[in-house]
């Protein structure tokens, strides 16, 4: 390291106050250091959360934003909803391991020279004490392809994935989820324009991020053609082009996986554990609890949607059922996300440091919450690592045992008395065939009726988006009809086990829909949820 | 490539940079030429020129120059502040024929050259926002401005001094004007008072109350205006449309009127304080009145005669005393702003009530006489002669004690307590804002600051509050009358001026929807302080989707950041776009190291 470390400063400075209050120091020759720069924003309330990370991504030491004072914003409010997102924000660092004194908001009237030179040099001498943030500054160079090396590459995928025996039967188009919606889409088409060597457009081709990899063609497909596989390939081929998925959140989820995945950073994803859970640093089990943490501070402005409560719920369950889980702070995103947008290098950074913190924990058995992490170990770890040496196991399958094996009592007293039905998550069902247990664990619900919905098991409806990419309206009306399909036969809850169908379909309700809201007023809750409140783990109304 | 000397031509492409000295404000501490040789290596850049003052006639000759014979279709520039210069540049070259909207400056003079005195940081610092320039200018998109009609009516809210006078210059240049009033009669608080500063005489004429008139009664020259719509007892219901043609529902008597109109003045006024707020003044005694009731008492004893009596017994009062800043500079139970008229009106009572009764004894308390007025030095100065005693300090309370009131009060002048029998008390209640002008104000988007008054957008020059709307007299902050009459004045004539050209322009930066990625969920809807978006139904696929009405879209950007698809987004302020430029910065800032 050099004698003295000069960090790199982003101001985000709004035209009306910050920007000119800069412009008057500076007329008024008041001196401060040059670690900042400033880039002009309309208002302080339209900097994107997405923004701000991906600064500190690209080797961006500390933030600010400088708005109008408070009351005072010539858009009303854009400031306090500016700091409402900072706040939401610096949560989300502060897991993530980024130092959240690193993000910093302030209010000064265009008028206000000293104070902005004062608040400049107090803000830099405060992150030069932080220091450099642990991250690699380059994103990954684009290789020079040929097209001769994409088409070769496609051919190799086209074999790997069974997509030469496509008989062209359209049988994948006449169930996909997309297609229902959006008629300009056909995953055989994809399969075909790949077939016939035309690559110019990979870059652009929209329909390779369009696909949800729900796999419902693949279960339909007759001569078992791996689609989502060949999916997962053309946009790792797309992404050498530097394509990438029109990512919700602006962006936001990925570069936080991707910093996951490259920085050293200091996490501290265990906030949610409060005083009376029992967790372990080593022991036989391992609950792998994914980004919870992470996605509850991102949603946090969503009514209904406390996603910590899903990890509270299943440390508290295994507890009552005598087992003190291994809940690592070490622990990263499976990369499941990234592994779906192409991004190979960092999944497999993020797989070899999770298989490294599991092996540290003596653990044989891992269990997990979320069908995505499920399947990314049982599925993609596997295939890239081999055999991993201990089991994995899905909470609605240990759940089960733990209540066969009679350590999970539900007291005959605990009754619910709702009518609910149960989503297959894609990775869950499909992608994992675990079907019955979750139906297994809908009986201990007594008093309550469970009921199926039309589409259900193999057939199951997507929630409408994979890997945050594509969120668009025809994502929503794969997602409202889902509920307006559970409304229909009378459910007033939803069950799932999948935090991002809860987060899409919890959404797609929320506001306007395009239906009726009488015809989606059913309440979206997480399964392991639900089981908790059951057991009188948690109380009704998390 | 496109062909010589043709403007408009199609081939060009590519970035030209262009750094400023500003005659060695920027260049003795920014190496722009090392800045230039580093640059020109960028594959992107197609030109690149340092020059002494681009916005100099030379500089702006050669920038034209530059663009006529190189092929470049953006620009970035490395000068001043934007804010101010860069618009003579960015018009310079929009004179040739560059898309103004492709155009990015950063300012290397006030937040670079001007505030870092090491010269290899400063110039490290410029490199790399210039750097930024040129990423973000890269991604922007050339944009067209809006054409926005203006329509030739108005309509002016509040019926006072203030109101008609803009009414009046309104309507004398030809254009309609609705002039909408929630009482029942024109005139406002001026209506009601007798003896203004500094002529002594009433504030409009009345016709009634006062025999010196020299006013021509304003009110009957608005009712005898024929372009004037009078609207009294009406109240402003709502407020769609945008700039240039509004469209308002006022609730008249005879019910419901719709209006279009293509500007606005805000002339909504103030209201006194209420002094019930501070209990320790006693205002509940009859013998304690605000300056306003005394102005009615003042006129009684003109009008009938006998002089000033007070309201308990109608006795004469022989003891009168004023206080003064009722309300007003008192963060804890009134208003922290100055209300500026109470001491010349306060001295003008006074002096009133010593010319009715010279033996009466009038104290007038102040912390400090504040009278910024062409005149009012010499009115003061009458007053201290004509034996009214100015007592500095404030008064702690009034205590009424045996049917008697006794106002107790330090003179920190010569550091004695007061506590003086007083046979009528008078209140020097300051100026807030008129009941209803917050519900106005948010109808029609303008700021209010921490004092409620209205907030203009540039508080160094009278302006706009919001495009096409102007706000007038105390609807802004205290002033007295004549103050408010020029506000009026200044505000019709902007207004006139937008009207007579009926049509103006102004930048596409505001928000726009992709459509394909819009899910209709409405929370920029939610978020719009404007209600500039509107959810609507596409009558092909029956999804919903959002809707801009760039006629009322500010630019502001909450919408974007509320998408959680970034479906919508505000034009050149994309995330791509921000995102781009904060890259380069980080990078040649980190390259430096």
């Amino acid at each position: 390291m050099s004698e003295t470390f000069e960090p790199k400063i982003i101001t985000f400075a709004c035209t009306w106050c910050g920007y000119p209050s800069a412009n008057l120091a500076g007329v008024n020759k008041i001196e401060y250091p040059p670690n900042i720069r400033i880039v002009r924003v309309m208002c302080s309330g339209s900097v994107e959360p997405g923004a701000i990370i991906d600064a500190f991504e690209n080797g961006v030491d500390g933030v600010m934003i400088i708005g109008c004072l408070m009351d005072n914003c010539h858009y009303v409010s854009g400031n306090k909803r500016a700091q409402e997102r900072v706040d939401s924000l610096k949560k989300l660092m502060d897991i993530m391991g980024i130092d959240s004194k690193r993000l910093r908001t302030e209010w000064i009237n265009a008028s206000e020279r000293s104070k902005f030179a004062r608040t400049v040099k107090e803000f830099t001498d405060e992150v030069r004490a932080l220091g450099p943030l642990p991250i690699p500054k380059k994103r990954k160079e684009l290789k020079a392809r040929t097209k001769e090396q994409t088409i070769a590459a496609v051919k190799q995928l086209i074999e790997d994935t069974g997509a030469f025996d496509c008989v062209e039967c359209g049988k994948c188009t006449t169930v996909c989820p997309v297609a229902k919606a959006d008629k300009e889409f056909a995953p055989r088409t994809i399969v075909l324009r790949a077939m016939e060597g035309i690559v110019d457009n990979i870059a652009k081709d929209r329909d390779i991020w369009t696909c949800t990899t729900c796999e419902q063609c693949n279960s339909m497909c007759p001569y078992k053609v791996d689609y989502s596989g060949f999916i997962r390939g053309m946009r790792e081929e797309a992404a050498e082009f530097g394509a990438a998925p029109l990512c919700s959140q602006g962006g936001l989820i990925h570069a936080t996986q991707r910093m996951m995945a490259r920085g050293k950073l200091k996490q501290q994803r265990l906030g949610w554990v409060t005083k009376d859970l029992k967790i372990a640093e080593k022991g036989d089990v391992f609950y792998f609890v994914g980004c919870l943490p992470h996605m509850d501070a991102i949603f946090y402005d969503r009514p209904g949607l406390r996603l910590q409560s899903i990890c509270e719920s299943a440390v508290r369950i295994m507890n009552k059922a005598g087992i003190v889980p291994v809940v690592s702070n070490e622990e990263k995103c499976c990369g499941h996300d990234l592994n779906w947008t192409g991004d190979e290098e960092d999944f497999e950074k993020l797989m070899e440091h999770n298989l490294e913190v599991i092996k540290k924990s003596g653990a044989k058995k891992v269990v997990f919450t979320c069908p995505e992490c499920y399947r990314t170990f049982k599925s993609d770890y596997q295939d890239l690592a081999g055999d991993l040496g201990f089991e994995l196991v899905h909470i609605a399958d240990f759940a089960k045992q733990l209540i066969d094996s009679g350590a999970l009592k539900v007291e005959p007293s605990a009754k619910s008395s709702f009518t609910f039905s149960y989503h297959d998550s894609c990775r869950l069902g499909r992608h994992s065939g675990i079907y019955d247990s979750p139906r297994e664990l809908a009986k201990a619900f007594s008093g309550s009726k469970f009921v199926e919905m039309e589409n259900t098991k193999d057939k199951a409806v997507c929630c409408g988006v994979s890997a945050w990419a594509n969120c668009n309206a025809i994502a929503k009306n794969i997602q409202i009809e889902r509920v307006v399909e559970a409304k229909r036969i009378g459910a007033d809850k939803l069950l799932m086990f999948c935090p991002k169908c809860q987060v899409h379909l919890n959404c797609a309700i929320q506001d306007k829909t395009p239906v009726d809201p009488s015809l989606v007023n059913v309440k979206i809750e997480d399964f392991t949820v639900a089981l908790a409140k059951l057991l009188g783990l948690m109380p009704e109304g998390s | 490539m496109a062909d010589d000397g043709d403007k408009k031509d199609v081939g060009r492409k590519g970035m030209a940079v262009y750094l400023c000295t500003c005659r060695d404000e920027i260049g003795k501490r920014v190496d722009t030429k090392a800045i230039a040789d580093e640059l020109r290596k960028d594959p992107r850049v197609v030109s690149i020129g340092v020059h002494e003052a681009l916005c100099s006639r030379e500089g702006q000759e050669y920038l034209k120059e530059e663009f006529r014979t190189k092929h470049f279709d953006r620009v970035a520039i490395g000068a001043c502040s934007p804010n101010i210069q860069g618009l003579i540049v960015n018009r310079a070259l929009e004179e040739e024929g560059l898309n103004k909207y492709l155009f990015e400056q950063v300012n290397i003079r006030e937040q670079c050259a001007w505030v870092h005195p090491d010269k290899r940081k400063a110039t490290s610092k410029a490199k790399s926002l210039v750097r930024g320039a040129i990423a973000r200018a890269e991604k922007l998109v050339p944009l067209e401005d809006i054409d926005i009609p203006i329509k030739g009516s108005a309509l002016v809210i509040g019926g006072g001094v203030t109101g008609m006078q803009a009414a009046l210059d309104i309507a004398s240049e030809g254009f309609k004007v609705y002039l909408l009033e929630r009482t029942s009669e024109l005139g406002g608080r001026t209506y009601k008072l007798s003896m203004t500063f500094p002529t002594h005489n009433c504030g409009i004429c009345c016709m009634q109350y006062c025999k010196e008139c020299v006013f021509t009664p304003k009110s009957e020259d608005v009712l005898q205006t024929k372009n004037i719509e009078v609207l009294l007892d009406s109240e402003l219901e709502d407020m769609t449309g945008g700039f240039g043609n509004r469209h308002a529902k006022i609730r008249t008597p005879a019910g419901t009127k719709e209006i279009d109109v293509g500007t606005i003045i805000v002339a909504t006024g103030s209201k006194t304080f209420d002094p019930k707020r501070i209990p320790e003044l006693r205002y509940g005694n009859p013998n304690v009145i605000t300056a306003s009731e005394l102005e009615q008492l003042l006129v009684a004893g003109r009008e009938k005669g006998g002089g000033l009596k007070r309201p308990s017994d109608g006795k004469p009062p022989r003891t009168i005393n004023f206080i003064q800043c009722v309300g007003s500079r008192d963060k804890t139970k009134g208003n922290l702003h100055c209300s500026l008229v109470c001491c010349t009106y306060a001295i003008g009572q006074a002096r009133e009530i010593k010319r009715m009764d010279p033996s009466a004894d009038v104290y007038i308390h102040y912390i400090d006489l504040r009278g910024p007025y062409r005149g009012f030095e010499e009115f003061y100065i009458a007053a201290r002669e004509e034996g009214i005693n100015f007592v500095r300090g404030r008064v702690a309370e009034v205590v009424e004690d045996k049917g008697k009131l006794f106002v107790r009060a330090s003179d920190t002048d010569s550091d004695t307590l007061l506590n003086i029998d007083s046979d009528l008390v008078v209140l020097s209640v300051g100026q807030e804002p008129a009941d209803g002008s917050e519900k106005i104000a948010k109808m029609l988007h303008i700021q209010t600051d921490i004092d409620k008054f209205m907030k203009d957008i540039n508080p160094m020059f009278p302006s706009e509050f919001r495009r096409g709307i102007y706000v007038a007299g105390t609807a802004q902050g205290p002033r007295g009358i004549r103050y408010s009459i020029e506000d009026a004045k200044a505000a019709a004539a902007s207004a006139v001026e937008l009207m007579k050209r009926g049509k103006t322009k102004f930048p596409r930066i505001v928000a726009f929807v992709d459509e394909q990625r819009c899910r209709g969920c409405g929370r920029c809807e939610k978020d719009c302080e404007f209600e500039a978006i509107e959810i609507v139904k596409d009558p092909k696929t029956g999804a919903l989707l959002s809707k801009i009405d760039e006629v009322r879209c500010e630019g502001c950007g909450a919408c974007a950041v509320a998408c959680c698809n970034k479906a919508i987004t505000v034009n050149n302020f994309k995330l791509e776009q921000v995102e781009a430029m904060v890259r380069a910065i980080a990078e040649e800032a980190g390259s430096d190291e």
